[in-house]
């Protein structure tokens, strides 16, 4: 038992690095999400011994062990419980334990389905395969994989099983004298304390763009070169057992990705009075070109950043070709660019007066795509 | 106070529907503020339009006019004293509608297509604030071509609100920014995000006994919403809930779905979440409990909206991208629907 340690911590499941009061209580966890076969559900005892089951039973080969940290998926590994596990890895424990401040941060609200899967993938390379190359049908880590060094100290003791749905949860949580099942859900705004999962504050801590060459950048529109932020996930991944994000994988906003579709690009500006029903494909016009330029870049960074993801950072940034900033002044000279010069900008686009609102009457050709004879 | 119009599978809540309803999803959408007489709803749609109804007491809805824009729009905003709207669009221009004279004119630009337009009255200054995908925040006065000021975001905008004297912005890569616009807008200070995915929309909510703003309500792409207190008495007051997912699970897999919208009661004080998933739901983050969830659609739910008096809860329903351009089909309808939601809002026993 190596676990009387000096410090006599708690025990602790060397697979996720979650935090357990009781040994007990480490071996089933250890069974039910690391040890179990995902075609029979068997629960083996370790994780040699879930390959061979897995081989002899099913003819299948696991190379790693289901739910576990990207670095400590060794499916030859054999641990039980505290047992097996590496001197180096327990005093990096400790270590984490005793230095890593205050550490639960308690936002673990969310059961598996948490910390996004990808944030570890600029930094973690070396370690093992991202999560987009776990094996088909073993579930990506509770945790979602997490740089090494920084493991959340304190994995809260009641984390719901992945499964468990949200609609009954607010009665859960106004049970009196229950066990608060979201203990978490409340952040501490402004906590001093040392963030458990550095990556992710750096998100609005305006992290300065030093280092970008660590985790690629990734030019998008007007060529702006967007600071590698470590937590930048480029994906949207569903991250618990069992959950998909009904989400295209890029993390990119639903209405940046739609706005790249040829039907949705802004019209070139002269054209005046807008006839179009169907946003036509429109022929190339200087502006046009500028758009285009824009949206290819935003469409091959996109892409980039996904094959990166998909293989490992490393060979990310290529930089891309900047696109045309030229382009922006170009703007056709007729009426408003979009340059704010004062004279044209104010120019007012002469539409048809007097179709007022309050019983106002329609002009025919103002709403030209749409059914005239219902407005009335 | 509405006649039933509704039915059919698109329609599961039979509730009213707008007459002459955009052509492709709608992006923004938004009632006129107390300040006019009657009511109005305007939205802006994919087909870079904004159209504007009189909605009456019937629950009957008017075309009233329309205007266009070069590229879709991304949002709507209304002029406090209800005579004008703003539309922002892709085409990196807001242009402000002025509604008695049918007319539009240019007021704001930005170097990328503009995701965000308020309008905000203070005591002391009117100005629109405009955020874009070119990671500024701009405050214009709408008589000058140049912003009275601009402001850098970390990233690009994906969702803001302004409820006098607070804004917030919130941006890719998680980030959120407040504002505060007491004598001038200024930056006050950048918030850890509370969630851990994609941030989608966000709402200003008031505090119940002072009517300030107090907090904001944060959705994400990942289907669920989350309380936040701009300074919390007790760090328990901030929280987070899950919404919009899949009852069950089907083959193995439970549905996850994006937070499309987010409304706060302007009575009540409780919300309203419009979802992925095609459905809405009432909350009470007060109690901490759900009010309400509908019928499922069979589209998404885009955005939602009440009026001023929190009479009428507006929702439109299109697709929403959120499984890619393969599943776009255009001859789908769009819809708006009206509903009665002054009781179902009412909040949990007080």
């Amino acid at each position: 038992m190596g676990r009387k340690k000096k410090k006599a911590s708690k025990p602790w499941c060397w697979y996720c690095n979650r935090e357990f009061d009781d040994e007990k209580i480490l071996i089933q966890h250890q069974k039910a999400k690391h040890f179990k076969c995902h075609i029979c559900h068997k629960k083996l005892y370790t994780g040699p011994g879930l390959s061979i089951h897995c081989m002899q039973v099913h003819k299948e080969a696991i190379d790693k062990v289901p739910n576990s940290l990207p670095n400590r998926s060794n499916i030859e590994v054999e641990i039980y419980g505290m047992e097996g596990i590496p001197p180096e890895d327990v005093k990096e424990h400790e270590k984490q334990k005793t230095g890593g401040g205050k550490g639960s941060d308690s936002e673990d609200d969310e059961p598996a389905a948490k910390k996004k899967a990808t944030p570890a993938l600029g930094k973690v390379k070396p370690l093992g395969p991202g999560p987009s190359s776990v094996t088909q049908g073993i579930l990506p880590t509770p945790m979602g994989h997490v740089p090494p060094g920084m493991y959340h100290p304190h994995m809260q003791m009641n984390m719901m099983p992945h499964f468990m749905q949200a609609p009954s949860f607010f009665h859960r949580m106004m049970m009196p004298g229950m066990r608060p099942l979201f203990p978490a859900v409340s952040v501490p705004v402004s906590t001093p304390s040392k963030p458990t999962f550095p990556a992710y504050s750096n998100a609005t801590i305006s992290a300065p763009p030093t280092t970008s060459s660590a985790s690629g950048s990734d030019p998008k529109e007007n060529g702006e070169v967007k600071p590698p932020a470590a937590n930048s996930c480029p994906l949207v991944t569903a991250t618990g057992a069992g959950s998909k994000i009904i989400h295209p994988p890029e993390d990119v906003s639903l209405e940046e990705i739609r706005a790249r579709n040829i039907k949705y690009r802004p019209k070139p500006k002269p054209e005046l009075q807008m006839t179009q029903t169907a946003p036509t494909m429109i022929t190339p016009s200087t502006s046009q070109a500028e758009v285009a330029a824009h949206m290819s870049a935003a469409v091959a960074a996109a892409r980039q950043q996904q094959a990166a993801a998909m293989r490992r950072p490393m060979m990310q940034p290529v930089v891309l070709p900047q696109p045309v900033r030229v382009g922006v002044p170009v703007s056709v000279p007729p009426v408003m660019g979009m340059l704010p010069v004062m004279p044209q900008f104010n120019l007012m686009r002469p539409l048809q007066p007097g179709m007022l609102l309050p019983g106002g009457v329609m002009p025919v050709g103002v709403f030209p795509g749409v059914v005239m004879p219902r407005y009335r | 106070m509405f006649n039933q119009l509704g039915g059919g599978s698109s329609n599961p809540n039979k509730d009213v529907e707008v007459a002459s309803p955009p052509e492709d999803t709608v992006s923004a959408m938004e009632f006129s503020p107390p300040s006019v007489p009657q009511t109005f709803l305007v939205a802006g749609s994919w087909d870079c339009r904004v159209r504007c109804w009189e909605v009456e007491a019937s629950g009957k809805t008017v075309p009233k006019a329309a205007q266009g824009m070069d590229g879709p729009i991304l949002d709507v905003a209304w002029h406090d004293d209800g005579s004008k709207v703003f539309m922002a669009s892709t085409d990196k221009s807001v242009k402000c509608w002025d509604l008695a004279a049918n007319q539009t004119i240019q007021v704001a630009a930005h170097d990328a297509p503009i995701n965000t337009c308020h309008w905000i009255k203070a005591p002391n200054y009117t100005c629109l604030m405009t955020a874009s995908w070119d990671k500024t925040l701009k405050f214009w006065d709408t008589r000058s071509s140049v912003p009275i000021m601009t402001m850098n975001l970390n990233e690009r905008c994906y969702c803001a609100d302004v409820d006098y004297p607070m804004a917030v912005v919130g941006t890719a890569d998680r980030g959120i920014c407040l504002y505060t616009l007491e004598g001038k807008p200024a930056e006050f200070k950048r918030v850890e995000s509370p969630l851990k995915y994609q941030h989608r929309c966000i709402a200003i909510f008031r505090d119940k006994k002072t009517k300030q703003p107090t907090g904001f309500a944060l959705g994400s792409v990942e289907g669920r919403v989350a309380i936040q207190y701009v300074n919390p008495t007790n760090p328990k007051d901030n929280f987070t809930f899950k919404c919009h997912r899949s009852a069950g699970t089907t083959g193995g897999y439970q549905d996850i779905y994006a937070v499309n919208d987010i409304a706060f009661h302007p009575t009540h004080g409780t919300l309203a979440t419009v979802g992925s998933d095609g459905s809405f739901s009432f909350w009470d983050k007060d109690a901490r409990t759900k009010l309400k969830s509908s019928e499922l659609l069979d589209q998404p739910l885009t955005k939602c909206a009440f009026n001023h008096n929190g009479q009428i809860f507006a929702y439109a329903v299109g697709y929403d991208w959120s499984k890619g351009h393969e599943h776009y089909n255009p001859n789908k309808k769009n819809f708006i629907f009206l509903r009665p939601c002054y009781d179902d809002l009412k909040p949990r026993s007080t």
